[in-house]
């Protein structure tokens, strides 16, 4: 079975078979335990045991002390890389909002401070650009994912 | 002696306090929010009473609402824990006055010692060493920028300022530059103001390199104040301790003794009475300057309780029945660690992350001790701090110790919700951690740039892999809730059909 998946903003393509208990990925044979866990083995021989668990579209794989989010990317979607704002990052308040409409901005240059979970945190430029839209101002509530500021670069 | 325990508190330090009333075969009385309907902490206790009311002021910090609680259960003792009213003289006061015992020191030793700039003044006059700086009696804003502008010129540059009410980060902000002092004195007491509803901020020389060393007292009331030794919590980020170990790695005997005695001086002069931390800064050639002290029970209190083998909070119950404490002669033995884990992304600032424990595993085996307030199945939400456990180990010696923390932080499994897991135990992995050579600006040196996880390709590889069979088999089994935002209620139905894969 083939598989979309978006890593750290990167396309990758999994594609698994399937042997009766064993699902099979080059030299990889993994079997899925009674519990849910799976059991990973590489040529050598050594059995690894991953935890697994989708939250929204993202598998969360613990495997050797390490953790991955690994996205789903649904045939035919159409998730373009327009990601020119700047989002929050939690529910909070904006504090202070430093720019404005059509100001130029310099890459790392403070835009808004919000409060969140009692402390405040700055939301800066990723990039140089020009501000082309404020969504809030001082004293706003804003939940998480909300496009704070846009900018084009 | 007490007989019901109101446990004036959420989250962990909740269940670690129930559990300890449930030992001593006490009634407990837990208040909850709505938003945390559910918790652990509300089924270890013997009774869990909802709270009215949706923002923090409504419920945890509502006095009035406590002690109508506390005396509709008819309870004789509350124990507020930390954060919250733990440092509150006036609730401390009210509980007094309502006949109850209050589990903690009196109401004046958390007032003279929770003003920060008083604190300050009463050691100074005690006799123990501040550090180098100046309290500002200005508290308008135009009148307290131009009181520690006029002071930085003679603390000097690098310069800390700091919350006179302050805790936890709140209120403070390291100043390198004069000339962003301004901005940095509008900002920490705009924090304060919104933190705490008292703008007042004062001025000390930040000590870059020195240690964060702790000492945690013990005082009863039949005349008795001890020391039960030192924690070094140097390891922190944002001016949280994320890594807290005892002993700490440079103590010898006679420092110890010496640190040992200004802890039990400064307990002393406050008349303090139950269990206490001084905070004190050791510099790299043996000085130390007392930081504060923190008059209630503390997050990293466990590897205390690891090496001296006493049960902090059983002695803070037996002190506040008018009981003498129960330990002996300080007896320090084998060495032990504490991480905190948070809900936060490492790799970009630590920012406090939610959502839900799809999956919570935590490790188990020899020296090994969990303190936590949240189980699989459980939502992260913005609603409190983010810290979801304390991971503490215990072994022979610090070696051995951090390979046994290595080993437990391998085994920890946290999906669903980005933590610090990884962070915690490539920390373990840094030489100057393991050769205990940890100071306050540690991750600030060894992370510039911030924090970016190091894996094997083989580790990548295999996660896909099993992304790949978990999609085609369909493990996610059943939908996975939004996070509710807000403070609004939480049907208790939403917990009844969680099944996780």
């Amino acid at each position: 079975m083939l598989h979309e998946f978006k890593v750290n903003g990167e396309l990758v393509e999994v594609t698994v078979a399937r042997d009766g208990q064993d699902w099979l990925l080059g030299d990889y044979k993994a079997q899925i335990l009674a519990d849910g866990r799976l059991s990973v083995q590489s040529l050598d021989g050594r059995a690894k045991i991953a935890h697994s668990a989708k939250v929204g579209d993202t598998w969360w794989v613990h495997i050797d002390g390490h953790i991955f989010c690994i996205e789903k990317v649904e045939a035919g979607s159409t998730d373009g890389e327009s990601d020119g704002g700047m989002t929050a990052p939690m529910p909070g308040k904006i504090l202070e909002v430093k720019v404005s409409n059509g100001q130029s901005v310099a890459a790392g240059e403070l835009l808004l401070v919000m409060e969140a979970m009692k402390m405040e945190h700055r939301i800066v430029a990723p990039s140089d650009g020009v501000i082309t839209t404020v969504n809030f101002s001082t004293g706003d509530q804003v939940q998480q994912g909300d496009i704070l500021v846009e900018m084009e670069e | 002696m007490l007989s019901t325990v109101l446990v004036a508190n959420r989250g962990e330090i909740a269940c670690r306090i129930i559990r300890a009333c449930s030992e001593a075969g006490l009634t407990s009385i837990a208040i909850y929010a709505e938003n945390d309907a559910g918790s652990l902490f509300t089924e270890l206790a013997t009774v869990a009473v909802p709270l009215k009311g949706d923002s923090i002021g409504e419920t945890y910090l509502n006095q009035q609402q406590i002690l109508a609680i506390a005396a509709q259960y008819s309870v004789d003792a509350i124990h507020p824990g930390f954060g919250f009213l733990s440092e509150r003289a006036d609730f401390a006061q009210a509980v007094i006055d309502a006949g109850i015992n209050w589990i903690g020191p009196s109401p004046h030793a958390i007032e003279m010692m929770g003003d920060k700039m008083t604190a300050r003044m009463t050691m100074k006059a005690a006799g123990v060493p501040v550090i180098p700086g100046e309290e500002i009696e200005s508290d308008d804003e135009t009148g307290m920028i131009s009181a520690i502008v006029e002071a930085s010129e003679r603390v000097g540059y690098p310069l800390l300022l700091k919350a006179s009410s302050g805790g936890g980060g709140k209120g403070m902000r390291k100043v390198e530059d004069p000339a962003y002092l301004e901005e940095s004195i509008r900002g920490a007491r705009r924090e304060a103001i919104a933190a705490f509803g008292d703008g007042r901020v004062y001025v000390e020389r930040l000590l870059t390199g020195s240690k964060h060393v702790e000492m945690q007292i013990l005082a009863d009331t039949h005349g008795r104040t001890i020391h039960l030794g030192e924690r070094e919590c140097s390891v922190q980020r944002r001016h949280q301790k994320v890594f807290e170990e005892s002993p700490c790695p440079v103590m010898t005997d006679g420092l110890r003794a010496r640190m040992g005695e200004a802890a039990v001086m400064a307990a002393q002069a406050v008349d303090y009475v139950g269990a206490g931390t001084v905070e004190f800064l050791l510099a790299s050639n043996g000085e130390f300057f007392f930081l504060e002290m923190n008059t209630r029970i503390q997050v990293e209190h466990p590897v205390t309780e690891m090496v001296t083998g006493v049960d902090l909070v059983r002695e803070q119950l037996r002190i506040a029945a008018g009981e003498p404490m129960s330990c002996g002669d300080l007896m320090m033995r084998g060495h032990s660690i504490e991480v905190r884990l948070y809900a936060e992304d490492a790799t970009n600032n630590f920012l406090p992350a939610i959502g839900p424990l799809a999956v919570f595993r935590a490790p188990t085996g020899p020296g090994i001790r969990l303190d936590t307030g949240v189980r699989e199945g459980d939502m992260v939400t913005p609603n409190y701090d983010p810290m979801l456990a304390k991971l503490i180990v215990w072994a022979p010696s610090r070696v051995e110790a951090l390979e046994r923390m290595r080993r437990a932080l391998d085994e920890f499994v946290v999906l669903g919700t980005t933590t610090n897991i990884r962070f915690l135990r490539e920390l373990c992995d840094n030489k100057d951690v393991i050769s205990g050579r940890t100071d306050t600006t540690l991750i600030d040196r060894v992370w510039p740039d911030g924090w970016q996880p190091n894996y094997p390709e083989s580790s990548f590889d295999t996660a896909l892999m099993v992304a790949g069979i978990s999609e085609s088999a369909g493990l996610h089994r059943t939908q996975v809730l939004e996070v509710e935002s807000n403070n609004g209620p939480t049907s208790p139905f939403q917990t009844l059909n969680r099944r996780y894969p």
